[in-house]
């Protein structure tokens, strides 16, 4: 025991004389250790992500969007898109919506405001809460009223006083009374982007005020025990022959978390290759400067032989040396690979969390990089003929 | 109790060096008997660096026989040679050899790490045989900060620290100056008398020699009376 502590002791005095050679032979090691962590850490992060999206939403959510293909100018009419539930008995709810972007300017301060056609279901199939007021219901159509998100409704607060509801908002020229605002609501998944900073207001209305209105997207609630494929042939169904030819793209919450986790695989498969291209320069690196180090110290190896020291303790001192670099290397690419995984979360916007298995795993791999790169110096070291290392 | 410390009958040894092969030891025979100080003298390419290792297991001979303490070396265990090292043999070299990065106290300790002794026996220890070579005010003191003189004590140290059978001593005082070199000897000769310890030191130098109870000439790979 008390070998294994000087020759711990040693290992880090050693390294820290050569400190500069020390940490150039760790840079690869920390970018290998760095990307296989923000790889495993940021998997965790979408994957969490996806739970939560599924969980939030519900798995029985769609969005059905004009499809791109050739033929006639063809429109989702709100009125073929609202029948499609009363002609296929899978589709239980559906909401149509419309939506637009237009700048909203006040005093000097500009905000950029979503616009959102909706009917009353919208805020059901989207989970959205309202927080003050009521949300856009049947009895709406055609009036100007409208719902509006946090972000907007803190922009709009910071400008004028007395409250919100029932006080006017202007946009293109139309002139919206505010009836409702809404709780704060996660970005991501099927939910149209920039509900926090939306004007929502009924659909009706949309199509007659807002620029460039047309409805090209509808979200639904299907049976949840319905394969979606089947769920999916009916609508494309339904639109081809009510629709005069036209064509629909309906996507599932499951196939938006499939397509996000090809994404992510492909960002695991590029750090992936990166960490072990890393870690295999970086091993080398190591093993590098464990020769050197070696070459260095063979008159005191030749030394500790003529003590006494035996070719396992020799082995050991250098193993330990290189175990020693290898951790700290890994120590510092787990942090790096944590806070890549963490700025990729603020990003994304997603939640944060603290993979402790890719830690385990850094810790784990550095190990073994240090052993596996340390073996043949430690080995070299410990085979030294006495007499040789001695004399030089 | 084995009066002899040290038994070597016709221990040869040569190497080859290019298409010739160069006969280093040709037939050596030594005893040296227990508490005994003993100078082995020879000019350079004599072979008594070869000698050296070869009473120092650090090198096996060709044929012939070594009896150290009364056990005989068996060369082929590398974990029984190097532990026969540790426990029966002081070396004491002409370069001091001090690990540049350890003070003179974790130098002293080197060879009772290997034992697996406990920290605090081994710095007791250390510092019982720094008082004995009068380097107790050097304790923490890194090899640069010290003399030669300073530092070939703490080699010294080093050598007694385990309690060995017998001390080796290659050109003790070689890198030296005189009178550096004289207290060196005195403190071999104080060590030999007041300690008992068994001593072997290796030289190319006659006046060394005189200092010793007893010499021998090893003169073209053969030992001669001195």
């Amino acid at each position: 025991m008390s070998l294994f502590q000087v020759n711990f002791r040693e290992a880090f005095r050693s390294l820290w004389g050569a400190r500069q050679r020390s940490l150039l032979a760790l840079i690869g090691i920390v970018i290998g250790i760095g990307s296989v962590i923000g790889m495993v850490s940021i998997g965790t992060i979408v994957q969490q992500q996806a739970l939560r999206q599924f969980k939030d939403m519900g798995i029985d959510i769609i969005t059905i969007r004009k499809g791109m293909g050739e033929g006639r100018k063809t429109e989702f009419s709100l009125d073929l898109l609202e029948r499609l539930p009363a002609a296929d008995r899978n589709v239980l709810t559906i909401a149509p919506y419309v939506n637009s972007g237009t700048e909203y300017t006040q005093g000097r301060q500009k905000i950029f405001i979503e616009q959102m056609g909706v009917t009353a279901s919208f805020f059901d199939l989207n989970k959205l809460h309202v927080q003050e007021g009521r949300a856009i219901s049947e009895l709406d159509q055609n009036r100007y009223f409208c719902v509006i998100g946090t972000e907007l409704a803190a922009f709009l607060k910071g400008a004028r006083s007395g409250p919100l509801l029932g006080s006017r908002i202007s946009a293109d020229d139309r002139v919206y009374t505010i009836v409702g605002v809404l709780d704060k609501t996660a970005e991501g998944g099927l939910r149209p982007y920039g509900i926090n900073r939306a004007m929502i207001v009924p659909v009706t209305t949309a199509l007659r005020a807002f620029s460039n209105a047309e409805i090209r997207t509808a979200m639904a609630r299907v049976s949840p025990n319905i394969p979606f494929v089947q769920i999916k042939a009916e609508i494309q169904d339904y639109f081809r022959k009510k629709g005069g030819g036209m064509q629909a793209e309906v996507v599932s919450a499951e196939e938006l978390i499939e397509s996000m986790k090809k994404q992510m695989q492909m960002f695991s498969l590029l750090l992936g290759a990166i960490g072990s291209i890393s870690l295999i320069v970086g091993g080398i690196g190591v093993m590098n400067v464990m020769l050197i180090s070696v070459a260095e110290r063979r008159s005191e190896i030749g030394l500790r032989r003529a003590l006494g020291a035996q070719q396992g303790d020799i082995q050991s001192q250098f193993l330990i040396e290189s175990v020693i670099l290898c951790l700290t290397g890994g120590g510092i690419g787990i942090v790096f690979g944590i806070g890549t995984s963490y700025l990729f979360a603020y990003f994304s916007k997603w939640q944060f969390i603290m993979s402790y298995w890719s830690v385990a795993l850094g810790v784990g791999v550095s190990t073994i990089v240090g052993v596996f790169c340390g073996f043949y110096p430690a080995r070299t070291a410990s085979r030294l003929d006495p007499i040789k290392a001695l004399r030089s | 109790m084995n009066p002899l410390m040290l038994e070597i009958s016709d221990i040869r040894k040569s190497y080859r060096v290019g298409p010739t092969e160069l006969k280093v030891l040709k037939g050596i025979n030594l005893t040296v008997e227990r508490g005994e100080l003993l100078a082995i003298i020879g000019p350079s390419g004599s072979g008594k660096s070869t000698l050296m290792h070869m009473l120092g297991l650090l090198e096996k001979p060709d044929t012939g026989s070594y009896a150290i303490d009364g056990t005989r070396v068996v060369y082929d265990n590398d974990r029984a040679l190097s532990t026969l090292r540790n426990r029966k043999i002081g070396f004491v070299f002409q370069q001091y050899h001090l690990l540049p990065k350890l003070t003179a106290l974790e130098n002293v300790g080197v060879p009772l790490t290997y034992r697996g002794m406990k920290e605090a026996e081994i710095k007791r220890r250390c510092l019982e045989y720094l008082t004995k070579v009068d380097m107790q005010e050097r304790v923490n003191h890194r090899p640069n900060e010290m003399s030669g003189g300073q530092q070939q004590r703490v080699a010294i140290a080093r050598a007694l620290v385990g309690s060995p059978a017998i001390v080796l001593a290659d050109e003790p005082t070689g890198a030296l100056d005189t009178k550096t070199g004289e207290e060196i000897m005195d403190l071999f000769q104080r060590l030999n008398r007041e300690d008992g310890i068994t001593m072997v030191i290796i030289t190319h130098n006659p006046g060394l020699a005189e200092q010793c109870g007893r010499a021998v000439k090893i003169i073209d790979g053969m030992i001669y009376p001195g």
